[in-house]
């Protein structure tokens, strides 16, 4: 059983703090992702787990066990590197065997160890090859591979899946999820593709600046973003400023963008300022059905196949984006009047800065 | 990690201090000693000042080398540019003869213009039996053309390696704005060449300051700062260890002074060189190619002229100091009829200092690139250190320093061993850190996360992945510390004679027949492994360089 305990954690690097005071509590068994853009800290984080960033202020445990004064050797992790850092000479069977040999395993144990975890990726039969015989996806299965057999105490991946191609990208991260459940172990992830993050996850934490913004389930973090950041980060949301009005004991209006809208539940004192996030997909074309709306004109259309984005301007000139089913009927010109319903509960305010 | 990087860093700093440091400390204290007494004086550096022999002495030494780096950039740039541009035939075997200069002994060369041209030279002979009378290569003319012909391939290769690394896009993309073909070349290329040519020609400065061997051969009377540093220390009649300290911190000064303008203008000018698409191949008329082809090989030809001219005569025999046509194996039979022992001294030295220069700059090279801390940079810098001090003075130093006290080295093998490893060092730690460079540091990190300490992961992962680059660092110093002389002529003792050094007696006396087998022996020695090992070779000398 190994829950991960991170407490108070800091590095810096020159005026930079890469890692800001973080703590986060992650259970057996579970997939946690550290999200955020390039430079929010994951990775400085992820290698502070794995021993190869020093710890300089906090702490880092599994289970009861304080792994943080450990050399990068001993703290029993297994890695996935973005480049799959596969050993260019030893063969597939060697590089999955590395880690046993340097655990001392029988050698024998370690031939049925290192074919049953070469089954396991899908690559039985290939442990006689060369590396440079394989492809970026089979070498990532390698990789894949050399990390599970050791049954390490905590899985930690890189941003495994970046240096494959969309579609592979897409195979090998339901791969990886349903590998990390079947054998139980507890694994983080870095990644700065959101969708990977929402796909993938038990528990997103999002990262900025090196400091948590939020963490929280796929779901909540997606639908209930608690900073500005995190609704921004994930989804391309619109970010209209505005001026809440008064409570009406259900929704708030806010005057914004030349127009008012309605957004469930009190959500500042009349005149405060704020920012609204209106998700591209909670705005659509009114179709008669009832609840609030705003008027808008088309400014551009893009035909994307499964879905169209509509860029629209609202009466004060702020555009925002629409998404709309690509099979959905359209013909409306440029320039012409659109009407967009939403509905007030998925709106989601925040106090602006 | 850190460890394991301190160990090695500590480790390498006191080899560096003992075997480095602590001769040239003697040195530069030699030279502000009176001779004898040990009191403290600026005198030595004064009676320099005031001497015409040495101010003629350091003032030839700046001249050649000021003019060999001007011939050597004026043959080196255009021959780069046509290997880099213009479709020359033979492109490959043009590039790899034209590495060779550099690690045939430059003094062979400087010796096979003696054969050819000198007082009793084939050349000079028959001119003069014809009627023509030819003037001397003794002195400047001479130094500065074997110099040119030795050093070139300094420049050559780096800006070689900037003209292929323009994009071709970016000569493309100046076309495309409206600049002609010789405004691209003038705004584009150069400037990114330019750095090379300088990185180049500084190289070929300090060589031919700190050469021995070239002027020993060639200089006859006139002063040279490398000789008369050798002369005024070794000399049997007018030894004056205290002068010869005082112009060997004047040299070291000098190139010391190179090598930091060079880091210097360097520092700010690093172009990323990643070509994508290499620049295509110049359109020229016939003609031109033709006198592309005609400077390309002509320049390279006459550069490997000499060494073949030692070959041939070698084999020709000898009465007394004049040559004759007829052939034979004579010179051989001489040479080996003394002893094996040289041949075989030169061997065994070699081999175990190319093994031991290997051994202790691979971990140098691997910190000195992965660990970036303090303490590396200053072992980057030490490392670098035996650059700027030519071979005489370090093994002046070695002498001075393990001549008695608690280690005594002089008259042995190991003192040989130690100079040719430091001599050598910098190369070996640009060399391996070149290669790690390459590997990707996520292949430790992997050991490291599977179970493997630091340590164990640099001996069982990265020297084997470094082992293919490392082979042809071990030839590279085998071949240079086979032809060693300035600092081999000062070390050895009678039992420990090298090759280099029956040469160099053989030309210092009348036994050019033997010289001549003796540098015959030399070339193979040198060139034979190179072969084996070319192609390795030549890309790691363009990193290196």
């Amino acid at each position: 059983m190994t829950a991960i305990r991170i407490e108070q954690l800091t590095r810096t690097f020159g005026a930079v703090r890469a890692v800001d005071n973080i703590s986060l509590g992650i259970a057996h068994g579970e997939l946690f992702t550290l999200l955020g853009p390039s430079g929010c800290g994951k990775t400085t984080l992820l290698r502070m787990i794995a021993g190869f960033v020093e710890v300089e202020s906090g702490s880092i445990s599994f289970g009861d066990r304080r792994i943080d004064n450990l050399p990068a050797h001993r703290r029993d992790t297994g890695m996935v590197f973005q480049n799959y850092a596969i050993f260019p000479n030893h063969t597939v069977a060697e590089n999955v065997a590395y880690g046993l040999k340097a655990r001392k395993v029988p050698a024998a144990d370690i031939k049925s160890r290192v074919d049953k975890a070469l089954e396991r990726v899908r690559l039985a039969g290939y442990g006689p090859r060369s590396p440079h015989q394989l492809s970026g996806g089979q070498l990532q299965r390698v990789a894949i591979a050399r990390a599970l057999v050791i049954e390490p105490a905590v899985l930690l991946f890189d941003e495994p899946l970046s240096n494959l191609d969309a579609q592979l990208r897409t195979e090998m991260r339901i791969e990886i999820r349903q590998l990390q459940q079947a054998l139980g172990l507890t694994a983080i992830y870095v990644t700065h593709d959101q969708e990977e993050a929402l796909a993938i996850s038990d528990r997103i934490a999002v990262l900025r600046q090196g400091k948590v913004e939020q963490v929280d389930t796929p779901e909540r973090i997606y639908r209930m973003p608690q900073t500005a950041f995190v609704a921004e980060f994930l989804g391309s949301t619109n970010m209209v400023p505005g001026v809440a009005k008064a409570f009406d004991g259900r929704n708030t209006q806010v005057a914004a963008a030349g127009t008012e809208f309605t957004v469930r539940g009190e959500i500042a004192s009349p005149g405060a300022p704020v920012l609204l996030s209106l998700r591209p997909e909670a705005l659509r074309l009114a179709d008669g059905t009832d609840g609030p709306r705003v008027q808008a004109r088309l400014a551009l259309r893009e035909f994307l196949g499964p879905v169209q984005r509509l860029h629209a301007t609202l009466p004060d000139g702020t555009r925002i984006r629409v998404s709309a089913l690509g099979g959905a009927a359209f013909d409306a010109v440029p320039g012409a009047p659109l009407v967009l319903a939403y509905d007030p509960a998925q709106i989601i305010a925040f106090p602006a800065p | 990690m850190k460890r394991f990087a301190t160990i090695v860093a500590l480790g390498s700093l006191v080899l560096l201090a003992v075997f480095l440091l602590y001769p040239l400390a003697l040195v530069l204290d030699a030279s502000i000693r009176i001779d004898g007494t040990g009191a403290f004086t600026f005198g030595n550096y004064a009676a320099i000042v005031k001497s015409r022999y040495y101010l003629g002495s350091i003032g030839n030494s700046l001249l050649a080398a000021a003019l060999a780096t001007g011939l050597a950039c004026a043959i080196g740039i255009p021959l780069a540019f046509c290997l880099a541009r213009v479709d020359v035939p033979g492109r490959a075997l043009l590039l790899t003869l034209a590495s060779l200069p550099l690690v045939l002994p430059s003094f062979v060369s400087a010796y096979a213009l003696v054969l050819l041209f000198g007082h009793a030279g084939v050349v000079t002979t028959a001119l003069r039996g014809i009627g023509i009378p030819i003037g001397s290569v003794y002195g400047m003319p001479g130094i500065v053309i074997v110099f040119t012909l030795t050093l070139y391939p300094y420049v050559v290769m780096p800006v070689l390696a900037g003209f292929q690394a323009v994009d071709a896009s970016m000569e493309e993309a100046a076309r495309n704005l409206g600049g002609s073909q010789s405004y691209a070349v003038r705004t584009v290329l150069l400037p990114i060449v330019m750095p090379a040519i300088l990185a180049g020609g500084l190289l070929v400065f300090i060589e031919a300051l700190e050469n021995f061997g070239v002027p020993a051969v060639l200089a006859e009377d006139r002063p040279f700062l490398a000789v008369d540093i050798f002369k005024l220390f070794a000399g049997e009649s007018d030894a004056n260890p205290a002068a010869a300290g005082a112009l060997s911190v004047l040299l070291i000064a000098c190139t010391a002074l190179a090598l930091l303008v060079q880091r210097h203008y360097l520092g700010k000018r690093r172009f990323s060189t990643s070509a994508r698409s290499a620049p295509a191949k110049l359109a020229l008329t016939p003609g031109l190619q033709l006198a592309a082809a005609i400077m390309s090989w002509g320049i390279v030809i006459v550069s490997l002229l000499p060494f073949a001219a030692v070959l041939m005569v070698s084999v020709l025999r000898f009465r007394g100091p004049v040559l004759t046509w007829e052939l034979g194996l004579d010179n051989y039979a001489t040479l080996l009829s003394g002893s094996y022992r040289p041949l075989l001294n030169t061997l065994t030295l070699a081999s175990t200092a190319a093994i031991a220069t290997m051994l202790i700059g691979a971990p140098i090279g691997y910190v000195v690139a992965r660990h970036r801390s303090r303490l590396s940079g200053l072992l980057d810098f030490v490392g670098m250190v035996p650059f700027a001090v030519s071979g005489t003075i370090l093994a002046i130093g070695l002498i001075v320093a393990f001549n008695s006290g608690p280690i005594v080295l002089t008259g042995g093998w190991l003192i040989l061993v130690i100079a040719y490893v430091v001599r050598k060092l910098p190369f070996a730690i640009r060399s391996s850190s070149a290669i790690v460079h390459q590997l990707d540091p996520s292949l430790e990190e992997a050991s490291i996360n599977l179970g493997v300490s630091p340590s164990r992961t640099f001996a069982s992962l990265t020297v084997p992945l470094m082992a293919s680059g490392l082979v042809g660092g071990v030839v590279l110093v085998w071949i240079t510390a086979a032809s060693e002389l300035s600092a081999t002529i000062v070390l050895y003792s009678s039992r420990w004679a090298t090759t280099t050094v029956v040469m160099y007696h053989a030309i210092e006396g009348t036994g050019a027949g033997l010289a001549a087998a003796a540098a015959a022996v030399l070339i193979l020695v040198t060139a034979i492994p190179l072969l084996l090992v070319n192609r390795r070779v030549n890309k790691q000398e363009a990193t290196v360089i």
